[in-house]
């Protein structure tokens, strides 16, 4: 039996902390979750892969980019 | 009758034998005395009484008495008489100092040797208890008062020089949590429990309970995450801000943390990441989740730490700031702080943390406060 994750949830104003399973609509919105960060990631990434493209392409370095846009 | 020597066929009359009754009786023929007087040997068997308004003495000689006499001695008068050895001894274990109406046997084992039996009159006392609890003590000298019960609790103490049933720490402590201090000079008064997060002051110089009104921080809950999300959640509303401050999280993977307020998932957050490391870098965030680079390691080595600062976080006329800082020491050597903003106009009441690529908390120890 797979396990979903586990929340652990601390009531500050009971003090009491319990861990559970998370429920469908929970399980639903954390691999929400996840898909947006990973989406983030495959952005950031690219970004990352275009600017590395344009400086080979001006045949500049990071640097002087930077001292260009200063 | 004085003593009597008997002789063979001697014939007794009815008076001396009636005189002889009332001597056995411890009465007999009586000399009165008004001066100061000096026992001779006819006194024995006999009753000297003593009557005159000053004081008088009745002095005991040697070689007058034999063994085994006695003489009664009565004071009757106002003045005090007093028993005096002269050339006998006299011995007595109560007083030779008779007041009126007070008096005597003196018995002599010897002739020389005197024993006085002192009856003194008992002075009393008229008993003031009326009530069940009553305390006798002397209100002057010998003069004795009642001193009713005091109340549950009170203790015995003094008042003006006489005992009074007082409040005690006892009586003044009537309820858990209550403080007890004096609200004047040895008076002391109960103070009752505040409520939580109030502190002890000073007001109208006397101690009370009272919210602290500024500079304060208040723990109010501690925990460590865990888990594919830590939840803090049900958060009080009652302070200005709230500090979150976290030691050593590490997770199943060296992985970004996201963080979202009041389980909103939508696009409601963001927020700007700067980079300290030796490359600095600055991102721009926005979307359904605010996240951290690489804030997370895999093991357990004291060296991380993550602060958060959510200033009036309670206030509904606005968005929401944060300042949210994390930072490792030691192999990553990475920091980043991210400052953004969640577009929700209630009060934030939880946050929650998760872990990217699913990974889940191993560990980080938390800390939230509330400031005012």
């Amino acid at each position: 039996m797979v396990t979903r994750p586990i929340i652990n949830d601390h009531n500050t104003t009971t003090n009491e902390i319990t861990f559970r399973e998370m429920n469908d609509t929970e399980l639903a919105q954390y691999e929400k979750d996840m898909a947006v960060g990973e989406a983030k990631n495959i952005a950031l990434a690219k970004i990352a892969t275009d600017k590395a493209a344009l400086l080979a392409k001006l045949g500049i370095t990071a640097d002087e980019a930077k001292l260009l846009l200063s | 009758m004085s003593k009597q020597t008997f002789t063979t066929g001697q014939v007794l009359t009815a008076a001396q034998m009636t005189s002889l009754q009332q001597t056995a009786m411890g009465g007999g023929s009586t000399t009165a005395k008004t001066t100061s007087y000096v026992l001779v040997a006819a006194d024995a068997g006999t009753v000297v009484q003593m009557n005159a308004a000053g004081a008088t003495t009745i002095t005991v000689n040697t070689g007058l008495f034999a063994a085994g006499d006695s003489v009664q001695i009565q004071n009757i008068g106002a003045g005090v008489c007093t028993v005096t050895a002269g050339t006998a001894t006299v011995s007595t274990a109560g007083s030779l100092a008779l007041s009126q109406y007070e008096g005597g046997q003196l018995y002599f084992n010897t002739t020389s040797a005197a024993l006085f039996f002192d009856i003194v009159q008992s002075s009393g006392m008229t008993n003031p208890m009326t009530t069940t609890g009553d305390t006798i003590y002397s209100s002057s000298g010998t003069t004795p008062a009642r001193l009713g019960i005091g109340s549950a609790n009170q203790a015995l103490g003094v008042t003006g020089g006489i005992p009074a049933w007082q409040a005690s720490s006892k009586s003044t402590l009537t309820t858990t949590g209550d403080t007890i201090y004096a609200s004047a000079a040895n008076t002391p008064s109960r103070l009752g429990i505040g409520s939580t997060g109030q502190v002890l002051t000073v007001a109208s110089g006397i101690p009370s309970w009272a919210t602290p009104s500024g500079g304060s921080m208040t723990s109010l809950a501690t925990g460590t995450f865990s888990g594919a999300t830590t939840s803090i959640s049900s958060i009080s509303g009652s302070y200005k801000h709230l500090v979150l401050w976290v030691t050593d999280q590490y997770g199943s993977g060296a992985n970004k943390i996201y963080m979202q307020f009041n389980t909103d998932t939508g696009s409601n957050y963001t927020g700007q990441k700067i980079n300290g490391n030796a490359t600095p870098t600055v991102e721009s965030q926005s979307g359904t989740l605010i996240q951290t680079g690489n804030g997370i390691l895999t093991t357990s080595n004291g060296d991380g730490y993550m602060l958060l600062v959510l200033p009036f976080y309670s206030t509904t006329a606005s968005a929401k700031h944060f300042d949210w800082w994390w930072d490792r020491q030691g192999s990553s050597n990475a920091n980043e702080y991210i400052y953004g903003t969640w577009n929700g106009t209630a009060a934030i009441t939880s946050i929650e943390f998760k872990l990217e690529s699913a990974s889940t908390f191993s560990g980080g120890a938390y800390t939230l406060y509330g400031v005012n």
